[in-house]
């Protein structure tokens, strides 16, 4: 016993880790539960009362691929062809010649097409510059700017999208670049294909918008807020403000009583509640006077969306006035995340066409991050009309219908370059020039691989995988527990705790769970009580030979603990070399089967060893090897 | 309970009559790999899949007059599960997405009472299938590598050499297989990544029974250093028969119950490992066990013969 107490004690603390790793799933599954009980506002409510605890076990739960729970895979791929088109000057009849000698070179070759459009011009003696850059420039000066636009590109359309996506409302999206000229969407539970591709390859629109005088816009919110007080609070649910009004006489009784006491906290909350009921929208909408720029809590953004849609509530919103969110939330003083609301004149001043050049750099008097951006002549020129017009006004810059920035007007901006100060950070400033750029694509996006399941097909493979673990399961256990009796019993104890480890570790590396995945863990089912059927086997061999019970268990267990290593190591190299690979879902299988090896060399024979150990010395009279 | 006792059998001896049934099963294989092949999936060749339910039940012939219509004649049309469930699929390119809608909505059209719904859709680019050919094929001979460099170090050259004989027997055999059955749309066998994922997954487990076998063999050599070897290798084998075949079992089992119960998006996966499972337990005796006997004889016979060479009288002036 004593010699194994560290042993015993790394074993406690691992199957507490997995049961902590393994909570989180646990309770994103009771809460999707709840949820699809609610409906409408309900769920809204619910959601807006748990926000923190649901985001947090949604992020730690154990993720399920796209294959089981339905949605959208797509990769994207800069069309550089295209690129190269667009790009180019002066075209002539050699130049559309090489051109589509490179685009059908290009399907079958591995090699970058800059590269295949450089070799193209050599062969034929002309040098890049007749077509691109300057005639100064060297083929190979061009070539790194030409590959750099289309990088570029990619910067852009990964914002374009990543902001597209946040306001299509997909619930756990992931938008990856893959290598320089790729990108990877996967959209979980998005059924509508033709949409999503609208999303992901139409041109970006960018607007320079004026933002309303404060005045103005904060009566349009105070109607709002006046109309939703009016008729009542947010939620129409008569039962649920039956019994929300009671809350609160309630909490007022408590108050009175709490505020003798002088217990502040509780004073807060219900005072809230009052004010939420006599002003539901100002409840979430924080204003600032001075420019009439509101300010919501990231947390509270979905109820504020939803309450602006509503029908009701649009009809009291001017024809030519709009609400529009800012990008990305901040963080304020008090430590919680902020996004804005702005409310800006629907009609753009004018648009992203315009924009010429957009750079983010440093200004070189005060080392702060700036932004230049030049218009071409006809932008030029409507551009200083609409800034003569506005001084120490916000004009806000919107792509795709949000805000990236606001700045102030400070003067009459004459010949089109302008600079844009008072940024945050250098990263902010980047941000900027991505979104100024994002209006002009001089390189579109391809669909190059796109792959959809339904939620049903999902559902069905998530049963059908289910259904075959636990036949196989059932079939193991009990063949274990006929053919090698009560050690069949500790043999399958660690195959319990080998599958509860796969799952934890799969919910604690974030990896995701794939139908492969799914049938991984079925193989190591079969394959997990390999081990433990090579040592009993031993055991029995070297029983038979009339050791004692004790030795021969632990001869049995190291005699068999080489070939169990062996054979182990060479599946694990297999799964290794299939993890690099595979794409998404085979990764999924080859990470199941890399980690169920770990697992078992862990529980079938460390384990197991452990309670042999222990039980061998207190009651040798159950252990028995069939 | 014990399924097999102390058993005594000649493995070794008959490895002649198995080395030849080996042979024409391969040989059967490559032939159908030849002339049949492994219909390639949409991983593999790009193009575009589309699978779709209906609410009743539809015949193929509809389906692919309606799709004739738009021009897609040569497309593969196959039920999918149930006969509700259809699979589409061309290898036909066509710029961004247009051929899945194209489809859904000739089938709207050809079938008006018959609600459709896509369940699955797969576009894969010429450029993409082009990369997952070329990198599959040098992953599946990277773990063949591997495996022969692990066996070599862990036990000796030639024992690594015997198991890799084996497992691309192994492989053979079982692309072999996927190919003849590949006819028997219960099966879903195409090559695409996961069949790739069953034959990498088969060439880990199927060394398992090597390993055991030959860690036996190492065992043995030190125990009973007068043995001749073929009796030694039947030894270690017969020693170990009732784990191997317990361990093949379990595996077995549970991927014909994956093959049975599973989605029939992992069947071809199960099939391909299935058949891998069993010709990897017979291979780790007949061929792995077999090559290395016939390696290790032939070159004690040359060391003999060398032996009696030096021992003849030289000439000397």
């Amino acid at each position: 016993m004593k010699k194994n107490r560290w042993k015993i004690i790394l074993i406690i603390i691992s199957i507490v880790a997995t049961l902590w790793y393994l909570y989180p799933t646990y309770k994103d599954i009771n809460y999707q539960k709840k949820l699809s009980e609610l409906r409408g506002e309900d769920s809204l409510k619910f959601v807006q009362q748990h926000i923190d605890d649901i985001q947090k076990v949604k992020q730690k739960r154990i993720k399920l691929g796209l294959d089981l729970q339905g949605g959208m895979y797509v990769a994207l791929e800069v069309d550089i062809v295209k690129m190269l088109d667009n790009l180019a000057k002066n075209k002539d009849e050699t130049f559309r010649q090489i051109l589509a000698e490179v685009k059908k070179k290009a399907v079958v070759s591995q090699e970058p097409i800059t590269s295949i459009l450089l070799r193209e011009f050599q062969s034929r003696g002309i040098r890049l510059s007749r077509y691109y850059g300057d005639i100064r420039q060297s083929d190979s000066e061009i070539i790194s700017e030409l590959e750099k636009q289309a990088e570029d590109a990619v910067d852009r359309a990964l914002e374009v999208i990543r902001n597209r996506v946040d306001k299509y409302g997909v619930a756990e999206p992931s938008i990856q670049k893959q290598g320089s000229n790729r990108i990877v969407v996967e959209l979980p539970g998005v059924k509508e294909r033709g949409e999503v591709r609208q999303l992901l390859q139409s041109t970006a629109v960018l607007e320079f918008k004026l933002l309303k005088p404060a005045d103005i816009a904060i009566k349009v919110m105070q109607t709002i807020d006046n109309y939703l007080a009016g008729k009542g609070v947010v939620d129409t649910t008569d039962t649920l403000r039956t019994t929300a009004s009671s809350d609160t006489t309630k909490k007022d009784t408590v108050k009175t009583i709490a505020s003798e006491l002088g217990a502040d906290t509780t004073a807060g909350l219900s005072e809230f509640e009052r004010f939420k009921k006599e002003h539901p929208f100002f409840a979430y909408v924080r204003v600032d006077e001075q420019t009439g720029i509101g300010f919501v809590l990231a947390r509270d953004k979905k109820m504020v969306e939803y309450i602006l849609s509503r029908p009701d509530v649009v009809n009291l919103i001017p024809p030519d006035f709009e609400f529009v969110w800012s990008a990305k939330p901040f963080t304020a003083q008090d430590g919680n995340q902020y996004y804005n609301l702005l409310a800006v004149k629907k009609d753009p001043e004018i648009t992203g066409k315009v924009i010429t050049e957009a750079r983010a750099t440093i200004d070189p008097d005060n080392n702060a991050p700036i932004v230049i951006m030049r218009m071409n002549s006809e932008g030029a020129r409507e551009w200083a009309r609409i800034t003569g017009a506005n001084i120490n006004k916000h004009i806000a810059i919107i792509l795709d219908g949000t805000a990236y920035s606001w700045p102030v007007v400070r003067t009459k901006i004459i010949g089109g370059s302008s600079q844009i100060e008072g940024l945050d950070s250098p990263e902010e400033a980047r941000l900027l020039e991505v979104v100024l750029k994002a209006g002009a694509l001089p390189a579109p996006l391809e669909i190059v691989e796109e792959r959809t399941v339904g939620p049903s097909l999902g559902e069905d493979s998530i049963q059908k995988g289910l259904k075959a673990a636990l036949l196989s399961f059932i079939v193991i256990v009990l063949f274990m527990v006929i053919y090698y009796s009560t050690g069949g019993f500790i043999a399958n104890l660690a195959l319990v705790l080998n599958i509860a480890f796969i799952l934890a570790v799969l919910a604690g590396f974030n990896a995701t769970l794939t139908l492969p995945g799914i049938a991984g863990i079925v193989l190591t089912i079969g394959v997990a009580v390999d081990a433990n059927v090579l040592i009993y086997e031993r055991i029995r061999e070297e029983l038979a030979i009339g050791r004692t019970l004790r030795s021969a268990i632990d001869e049995g267990y190291s005699k068999a603990f080489s070939a169990i290593f062996d054979a182990n190591i060479t599946t694990f190299l297999t799964g290794l070399i299939l993890y690099n690979f595979g794409s998404g879902p085979i990764q999924g299988f080859a990470l199941t089967l890399m980690i169920g090896i770990i697992a078992n060399l862990f529980s079938a024979v460390f384990i197991t060893k452990v309670i042999y150990d222990i039980i061998a010395e207190k009651y040798p009279q159950i252990v028995k090897f069939g | 309970m014990r399924f097999i006792g102390k058993t005594n059998i000649k493995f070794i001896e008959k490895r002649r009559i198995w080395y030849a049934v080996s042979l024409i099963f391969i040989l059967a294989g490559l032939i159908s790999l030849i002339f049949r092949g492994i219909p390639l999936g949409i991983d593999f060749l790009g193009g575009t899949e589309v699978v779709v339910r209906f609410e009743k039940p539809v015949s193929i012939g509809d389906v692919r007059s309606a799709i004739a219509q738009i021009g897609l004649a040569k497309s593969e049309i196959k039920t999918y599960g149930t006969h509700n469930e259809i699979l589409i699929r061309t290898s036909e390119q066509m710029e961004g997405t247009k051929i899945g809608e194209m489809i859904l909505s000739a089938l709207q059209s050809k079938f008006r009472d018959n609600k459709v719904e896509v369940l699955n859709e797969e576009k894969v680019g010429p450029r993409i299938g082009a990369e997952l050919r070329r990198k599959a094929f040098y992953t599946v001979i990277l773990s063949l590598i591997v495996m022969l460099v692990y066996i070599g170090l862990r036990f000796k050259p030639i024992y690594g050499v015997g198991a890799v004989v084996a497992l691309f027997h192994d492989v053979l055999i079982t692309l072999g297989f996927c190919s003849i059955f590949s006819s028997v749309s219960y099966f879903n066998i195409e090559m695409n990544q996961s069949l790739l994922a069953a034959i990498l997954t088969l060439v880990g487990l199927s060394v398992n029974d090597t390993v055991v076998v030959f860690d036996r063999i190492r065992e043995n050599l030190k125990l009973h250093k007068s043995m001749d070897f073929i009796s030694l290798v039947n030894k270690s084998i017969n020693e170990t028969l009732s784990r191997t075949i317990i361990t093949s079992g379990t595996v077995i089992v549970v991927l014909i119950i994956l093959l049975i119960v599973g989605s029939e998006i992992t069947r071809g996966f199960a099939f391909a490992l299935t058949i891998g499972m069993i010709t990897g337990t017979y291979s780790s005796i007949y061929v792995a066990s077999s090559l290395v006997v016939d390696i290790t004889l032939s070159r004690q016979k040359r060391e003999e013969k060398k032996k009696l060479l030096k021992k003849q009288p030289v000439m000397t002036k």
